[in-house]
């Protein structure tokens, strides 16, 4: 070969090896989050949760050699941008796969958006059973629906000797969230004949909680359930529900505000005892959980709790379906694949075992593509000096329950 | 009958808190005919002006007070001198929409400085309410309770006996014959939007230790105050205070023996049914 | 030249989704479509006869809610769905307007407000009929063909031009009320009611037509949110920040001009993408900033001032 064909040859070479680097791009995944607004530091969990799941998974050589990536788009807790992200993610970005959402109402939009698209939407925390009971079969979720999430206090009133409720006061907000929770709980407890003394519904966001409490107070509740999705009505509705002297043998709280640090670091000691029975956040018994826990706090500073947990959870499972595709570069056949690949997810992640399936739910929702260990996946704990730790069911307790409450009022 | 006691209590508490929000609204309003949408913000900046005070330098709320009242009053007057003051003879409009833009370029910087996270702040001592003939009382509202009643009557006197106080009401009452009579209208109106906004700042300081703070409470807040300011009739200080502790009072009673989803619905009921049959509100100057 | 740059306008309008294959590109007009629309519907009762209303979300919310329930109770074809959408909007306009009219100025403008969150609340808590905030959702639209092709529904073309056609008809409905002698009225009402009323004209019979016809085309609108986003619950089609949002882009585009709530809505749309993309911590800052910017410097709206320095003003 000549001096110059040689140099020719050479060139092209390397462009066609550097154009085959090329094709390896990072594997995509979408997550509209909440990055700016009221609901923001819910979405900073998640970035938190993902960034620290595919840094240690690229770390570890990627999915069948490429990396991952998630890319979150900011929906500021609205709708109509959620739906709108969502395209974006699907069509520009050209995603391969969908998670996140973090609030039921965006989370319905992704969903619509993700059946229409024909993208897997691989939903991780939102908990409205519409979501998976709408036969929508792009959709799927590994973490409890909100009728299940009273599924550890059910098991607790029951199991526990004279811990059935005398009576309820069931006081919620005027949510998806809320409505559902408090549906799932008060069917159950007409089922066992515990009577309804109260049933309120209350604006979210609402500023005073006194009048209802002085009207609980009014019932002489044997147990009061409270339901918010909001973190501030979580705390004044339990500041004043103690500040009007109400004093049932037990609170409980259903997840949502109830299970968020603030919660105890604003109310001290007021928060002492309160239940949350709610979607776990992994068996903390069990050493991978524990692992993934002491590594978050390096990391980050606090301890994970659900939200962080079951953000880092959904990368491990689209990760394992990622590999168990065939990807052609191709990206509609693709996507189809993932689905496909989905379907056939059995694996334990440090949320817990995951496999998804057609079932029904306890309000009579028709699941599709629900993760059929949710059952097991709801966790009573209770606030003890400023942490919220597991007590019941015993196989997942850190420790042991308070109940009755020893009564705060002076 | 314990329970209506307990309602009452706590609904003219409440409403006490609501009323030096809504004096801050009215009294602009009176003498500049202007409403203004970023009060809420106002408000806001005076929450977290007492909650930074307490939490960086432990100061008590209850004393900031006297910190930032008079530092949101040189602010107001410099939203005023500098904002508002070109944009007013634009028009009703064009003043509200621009108020409207402010609340939300103040509550999204906020937002974007102080983030979103929830705080409260916890007085040690306003743990556990106090229990006169066993009804609850929160401590902080009560103290909060006191103070609002002690910066009202300073308010009056202020209106009443001094010369500034008059030069506000005449302004209030008529601005081209006040000036006739050798009142600055100018200088008044930019003092009465630093008032306002003094007494916004400082119902946020007093309500802090009762409530939760994050950014965009100002929205929340602003609704309840256009309900009271109207009940009571724009521009009316009375009218204002009674407006608060009525809605303070139906909220209240209306959420333990009508209905707790609804309570907010009956406030705005009750607004539409005074706007209707008595439009000037209860003390109102006679606009409608 | 008012001719051409209108026949300009409507050649762009017909061709522009045309122009791109990015579905995403395309969202973003028909939002644009979808706020001149809202902008223009408000201009009517707010520019036209200065009533300012602060819930015109209401008629939003009623249209939107119209067309899903009677798509899934009913059966209803959405798109005779819409149109019912409007009505019941006009005919709810009827007694709010009849109410809130007895009230003026900023009394008028609170009145409103009250309404819209009456509404809302009622919504929320109505279960039974809106299925509160769990909302309501719809996963598929009827099949529809136009000359021999089933429509796509997937794409987003089909909704362009339905929502160019609700656009061009409020537009078209703005240029003519502002031609005509219902126009003048409602002119003469905002410039100075009490000699209006001295007149002999029946300022209450006019602003409540006002409110109607604004009322229609919002619900018109809103009946278009509910086929395009599938999805409806009270806090999406309800709120209050949904009619500040109406105000501001009447206000930014020109008051009372027909062409300012197209300029107000691209003015608007693109600034919130933009910023939502660049600053993803603070675009609303720059909203709020932008707002007062234009008010101080430029009331009498975009368009208003490109309109006077164009010589187009008659």
């Amino acid at each position: 070969m000549s001096h110059k064909s040689k140099i020719l040859a050479v060139l092209s070479l390397s462009l066609a090896l550097s154009s085959g680097g090329l094709a390896q791009e990072t594997l995509k995944i979408g997550a509209p989050q909440p990055m700016t607004g009221p609901d923001a530091p819910f979405g900073d969990k998640f970035q938190k949760a993902y960034s620290m799941a595919v840094e240690e998974i690229n770390a570890k050589g990627g999915v069948n050699g490429r990396k991952i990536e998630v890319i979150i788009e900011d929906h500021q807790a609205k709708n109509p941008l959620a739906a709108t992200v969502a395209e974006k993610l699907i069509t520009q970005n050209q995603v391969l796969v969908l998670t996140g959402g973090r609030a039921s109402g965006q989370a319905v939009e992704i969903a619509s958006v993700a059946q229409r698209l024909k993208t897997p939407y691989m939903v991780d925390h939102p908990s409205a059973d519409i979501i998976t009971s709408k036969g929508f079969e792009w959709v799927f979720r590994n973490n409890p629906t909100g009728s299940i999430y009273p599924e550890a206090f059910n098991k607790f009133i029951v199991d526990v000797p004279g811990a059935m409720p005398k009576s309820a006061a069931v006081v919620y907000d005027n949510t998806v969230f809320g409505k559902t929770i408090a549906n799932s709980v008060m069917t159950f407890l007409k089922s066992k004949n515990v009577p309804i003394v109260n049933d309120e519904a209350y604006p979210v966001n609402s500023l005073d909680f006194k009048p209802i409490m002085t009207k609980v107070k009014g019932n002489n509740p044997d147990f009061v359930l409270l339901v918010a999705v909001s973190t501030t009505d979580a705390i004044l509705m339990t500041r004043h529900a103690k500040e009007m002297g109400v004093a049932p043998r037990a609170f409980v709280g259903f997840g949502g505000g109830f299970g968020v640090v603030d919660f105890a670091k604003q109310l001290g000691p007021l928060s002492e005892n309160v239940f949350s029975s709610a979607a776990w956040s992994g068996n903390p018994n069990e050493a991978a959980t524990k692992e993934f826990y002491a590594k978050f706090k390096a990391k980050y500073g606090f301890l994970p709790k659900e939200h962080e947990v079951e953000g880092y959870a959904a990368i491990y499972i689209i990760a394992d379906a990622l590999k168990r595709a065939k990807l052609t570069g191709n990206v509609d056949a693709d996507r189809e694949a993932v689905r496909q690949s989905l379907l056939q997810t059995d694996m334990t992640t440090v949320f817990g075992k995951i496999k998804f399936g057609n079932w029904d739910g306890p309000l009579g929702d028709k699941y599709t593509n629900q993760n059929t260990y949710s059952r097991e996946h709801s966790v009573l704990a209770q606030w003890k000096a400023g942490e919220l730790l597991n007590v019941w069911p015993k196989s997942n307790a850190e420790t042991g329950y308070v109940f009755p409450d020893v009564a705060l009022v002076r | 009958m314990e329970i209506f006691v307990q309602s009452v209590v706590s609904g003219v508490l409440t409403g006490s808190l609501y009323a030096m929000i809504a004096i801050g609204l009215t009294i602009v309003f009176g003498v500049m005919r202007i409403i203004n949408l970023a009060h809420g913000e106002m408000v806001m900046l005076g929450m977290f002006g007492a909650y930074w005070s307490y939490t960086l330098w432990g100061i008590d709320p209850f004393v900031s007070i006297l910190i930032w009242s008079p530092l949101m009053f040189l602010v107001g007057m410099a939203i005023h001198r500098f904002l508002l003051r070109d944009v007013i003879p634009k028009g009703e409009l064009n003043t509200l929409l621009y108020t409207a833009g402010l609340s939300l370029f103040v509550a999204n910087l906020a937002l974007f400085f102080w983030t979103g996270d929830y705080r409260t702040l916890n007085l040690p001592y306003a743990q556990w309410p106090v229990r006169p003939f066993g009804i609850a009382v929160p401590i902080a509202l009560a103290i909060a309770f006191c103070m609002a009643i002690a910066i009202t009557t300073a308010l009056y006197l202020l209106l009443s006996r001094t010369d500034i106080g008059r030069a506000i009401r005449a302004t209030a009452q008529n601005s081209q014959s006040a000036a006739l009579m050798g009142v600055n209208v100018k200088r008044i109106d930019t003092i009465t939007f630093g008032v306002g906004t003094a007494l916004a700042a400082a119902a946020g300081v007093l309500l802090v230790p009762s409530l939760y703070l994050y950014p965009t409470v100002g929205e929340i807040l602003i609704t309840k105050c256009f309900v009271i300011v109207v009940l009571g009739g724009l521009g009316s200080v009375p009218g204002a205070i009674a407006g608060a502790i009525l809605l303070g009072l139906v909220e209240s009673l209306g959420a333990v023996y009508v209905s707790v989803a609804y309570k907010d619905t009956i406030g705005f009921v009750l607004f539409l049914l005074v706007l209707l049959f008595r439009p000037s509100g209860l003390f109102g100057v006679g606009r409608s | 030249m008012k001719h051409i740059l209108a026949a300009v306008g409507v050649l762009i309008l017909f061709v522009a989704p045309l122009l791109t294959n990015n579905s995403f590109y395309q969202h973003l007009m028909i939002m644009v479509l979808f706020w001149t629309l809202l902008g223009a519907s408000w201009n009517l009762l707010g520019g036209f006869a200065g009533q300012v209303s602060f819930g015109h979300a209401t008629f939003l919310g009623i249209g939107a809610y119209t067309t899903m329930l009677f798509y899934l109770s009913l059966n209803m074809s959405p798109w005779l769905g819409m149109i019912a959408g409007g009505v019941l909007g006009a005919l709810v306009a009827l007694p709010i307007g009849l109410i809130c009219f007895r009230l003026r100025g900023p009394y008028f403008s609170l009145a409103t407000l009250a309404v819209a969150e009456i509404v809302r609340l009622v919504a929320l808590n109505w279960d039974q009929l809106t299925a509160g905030p769990v909302g309501l959702l719809i996963t598929t639209l009827p099949p529809l063909s136009l000359g021999g092709h089933a429509v796509n529904w997937e794409s987003k073309i089909p909704f362009y031009y339905i929502a160019a056609a609700l656009m061009l008809f409020a537009t078209v409905l703005t240029y003519a009320v502002s031609r005509s002698r219902f126009g003048a009225y409602l002119t003469a009402i905002r410039e100075d009611i009490d000699s209006a009323e001295a007149v002999g004209i029946d300022t209450v019979g006019v602003r409540v037509s006002a409110l109607v016809l604004s009322a229609f085309v919002v619900g018109l609108a809103g009946g278009f949110y509910s086929v395009y986003f599938r999805y409806i619950d009270p806090d999406a089609v309800f709120a209050i920040s949904l009619s500040v949002e109406m105000v501001f882009i009447a206000v930014v585009g020109g008051l009372a001009t027909t062409a300012g709530p197209v300029v107000g809505a691209l003015v608007l749309v693109s600034i919130a993408e933009v910023f939502r993309e660049r600053f993803a911590a603070g675009h609303l800052i720059f909203y709020g900033l932008f707002m007062m910017l234009v008010i101080r410097y430029l009331p009498e709206g975009i368009w208003g001032r490109l309109r006077f320095l164009l010589g187009l003003t008659r």
